[in-house]
C-alpha cells in the first residue's frame, strides 16, 4: 500500500508522485464496505493509494478550551514581545511564529485587546522575516486594529490569517517552517494551559492537559512524517518524545465510543473514563513544557 | 542526449507547478466554498485536504473534546460527483457514514466525552477513460465555543 503525508504538511514531491501515479492500475471498487479494517485491508490488497492526514488543534481551539474549563488570563507567562528581535534563525523564527500565534489567540480569546495587537505585531515581524508577508499584510494589521473592539470579527481575522500563512507556506514548499510552527504554538498552548493550572488548578482544566496526550500523539505522527535532515525539527521531535513519555501512563480519553441521541442530536461518549492527570503527572507535565518551551524563546 | 535532459527537465518543472498549482487550488476551494458550509459552527483553521482521484481513499484522525459541539463536513469538488465518507472510533466501529448513492455533506454531534474518531473518504472508482478525473476532498471541522 502506498500511504503518503498531505494535508497539514504536503508535500510537493508526494504530490507529483500521486499526479504521475493517478489513473493506473485500479480495481474497481463503488463503495465502501461497511468495516473500517474489512476496508483498509482491502485497500492494502489493492494497492491503492491512501493518504493519511494529521489534525492538529489550532491554538484558537485550545484557547477556547482553556476558557471553557475555568482557566483565566494571566499575561504575564507569554513570551515577551521583546524577544521578538533575537530569532534570527529561520527554526526560531517558525517556532516562535507558533509561540507568538498562541499568544495572541489566548489574548484574544480573553478578551485582551491591547496585548492582542502587541503579539499581532510581533507575529507579523517573524512572518516579515520568513518571507510570509503576503499572507500577512498591512492590510490585515488595519483590519486587526479596525475590529479591535469586536471580539468575534478580530478571533475571525486571526483565524484566517493563520490559515493563509499556513496555505501561504504549503503552497510554496516550506513545509518544515509550517510543522515548526504548528509545533511551537502546540507547545506554547500546553505551556499556558499548565502555568495557569499551577495557579488555579481545576478539574475542567486538568483533564484538559491530560487530554493533550491525544494531540501530542497526532503532533508526534505528524513530525514522525519528515526525514532526519532538519536539525530544528529533529530537535523539536526529541522534545515532544520527551513530553510523550511522560503522557504514556496517563488514562483515559480513548477507546470505543458510544452515540446515542438526546432531543434529536446525536452525543458521542467514550466506553473508558475521563482522561485524568495525578499530581506528579501533574508536576511533570509542567516542568518540562516549561523546560522545552524556554529553550524555544530563549 | 541534451535535448531529452533538458526535456525531461521541463517536464518535472511543470509537474511540478501543476502539483503547487492544484494545491493551492483546493486550499481556496476550502476556503471558498467549504468553510460556509460549516456555518454556525467556527473553523478550527485545520485544513485537511488534497487532489484525490477515484479508486483513492483519505484518513485524518480528529480529537473531539467533551462538552463541545461539533460539525464534521467532506466537502468534495464536482468533478468526482459523490464520494463515500464515515466516522470510526478507535475500534473501527462506524459512529456516521455517507455513502454516495445518499451523501450527506456533514454529521453534527455534541462530545459528551473527549475522544479520537477517523474519517475515512473514498472515492468511488468509475469506469476506466482516458481522462483522469481529480478533484479535492477537503475534511473540514467545526465547533461552537
Amino acid at each position: 500500500m502506498t500511504t503518503k503525508r498531505i494535508s497539514r504538511l504536503v508535500l510537493p514531491m508526494a504530490l507529483l508522485a500521486l499526479l504521475a501515479g493517478c489513473g493506473g492500475n485500479q480495481q474497481p471498487q463503488d463503495t465502501l464496505t461497511t468495516d473500517a479494517a474489512d476496508s483498509l485491508a482491502q485497500s492494502e490488497r489493492m494497492g491503492r493509494t491512501r493518504k493519511i492526514f494529521y489534525n492538529i488543534p489550532s491554538p484558537m481551539e485550545t484557547a477556547a478550551l482553556l476558557k471553557k474549563a475555568g482557566a483565566n488570563y494571566q499575561g504575564a507567562i507569554l513570551n515577551d514581545v521583546k524577544n521578538v528581535d533575537k530569532y534570527t534563525a529561520a527554526s526560531k523564527q517558525a517556532l516562535n511564529l507558533g509561540v507568538y500565534g498562541a499568544d495572541l489567540s489566548y489574548a484574544s480569546v480573553f478578551n485582551h485587546t491591547q496585548e492582542s495587537m502587541f503579539y499581532t505585531s510581533c507575529a507579523r515581524r517573524l512572518a516579515d522575516k520568513l518571507g510570509v508577508t503576503s499572507a500577512f499584510s498591512d492590510s490585515t494589521l488595519e483590519l486587526m486594529e479596525k475590529h479591535q473592539n469586536d471580539r468575534d470579527k478580530l478571533l475571525d481575522i486571526i483565524s484566517e490569517t493563520y490559515w493563509d500563512m499556513d496555505r501561504y507556506l504549503k503552497v510554496n514548499d516550506r513545509d518544515n517552517i509550517s510543522a515548526l510552527m504548528i509545533a511551537g504554538g502546540w507547545v506554547e498552548g500546553l505551556y499556558v494551559a499548565t502555568q495557569v493550572a499551577k495557579a488555579n488548578t481545576t478539574p475542567e482544566l486538568r483533564q484538559r492537559i491530560a487530554e493533550q496526550k491525544l494531540s501530542l500523539g497526532d503532533l508526534l505522527s505528524l513530525m514522525e512524517t519528515y526525514g532526519t535532515d532538519d536539525q530544528a525539527l529533529n530537535g523539536v521531535r526529541e522534545d515532544l518524545k520527551a513530553l510523550s513519555a511522560l503522557y504514556a501512563d496517563v488514562g483515559g480519553g480513548g477507546g470505543g465510543v458510544t452515540a446515542t441521541q438526546e432531543n434529536g442530536v446525536v452525543v458521542i461518549g467514550a466506553e473508558g473514563g475521563a482522561a485524568t492527570l495525578t499530581d506528579a503527572q501533574l508536576a511533570a507535565i509542567t516542568e518540562k513544557a516549561a523546560a522545552i518551551r524556554n529553550t524555544y524563546i530563549n | 542526449m541534451l535535448r531529452t535532459t533538458l526535456a525531461t527537465a521541463l517536464l518535472a518543472a511543470g509537474m511540478m507547478l501543476a502539483a503547487h498549482s492544484a494545491q493551492a487550488q483546493c486550499k481556496s476551494f476550502a476556503k471558498n466554498k467549504c468553510v460556509p458550509g460549516l456555518h454556525p459552527y467556527k473553523f478550527n483553521e485545520t485544513f485537511n485536504g488534497a487532489q484525490l482521484s477515484p479508486g483513492e481513499e483519505a484518513e485524518v484522525n480528529l480529537t473531539f473534546y467533551s462538552g463541545q459541539e461539533y460539525r464534521v463536513m467532506v466537502c468534495v469538488h464536482q468533478i468526482l460527483g459523490e464520494v463515500n465518507w464515515k466516522l470510526v472510533d478507535q475500534n473501527n466501529k462506524i459512529v456516521f457514514e455517507s455513502m454516495a448513492d445518499d451523501p450527506k455533506t456533514h454529521f453534527d454531534f455534541k462530545a459528551a466525552a473527549t475522544t479520537q474518531l477517523r474519517v475515512v473518504v473514498w472515492v468511488p472508482s468509475k469506469p476506466k477513460t482516458d481522462m483522469v478525473h481529480m478533484g479535492c476532498v477537503a475534511i473540514m471541522v467545526g465547533f461552537k465555543e
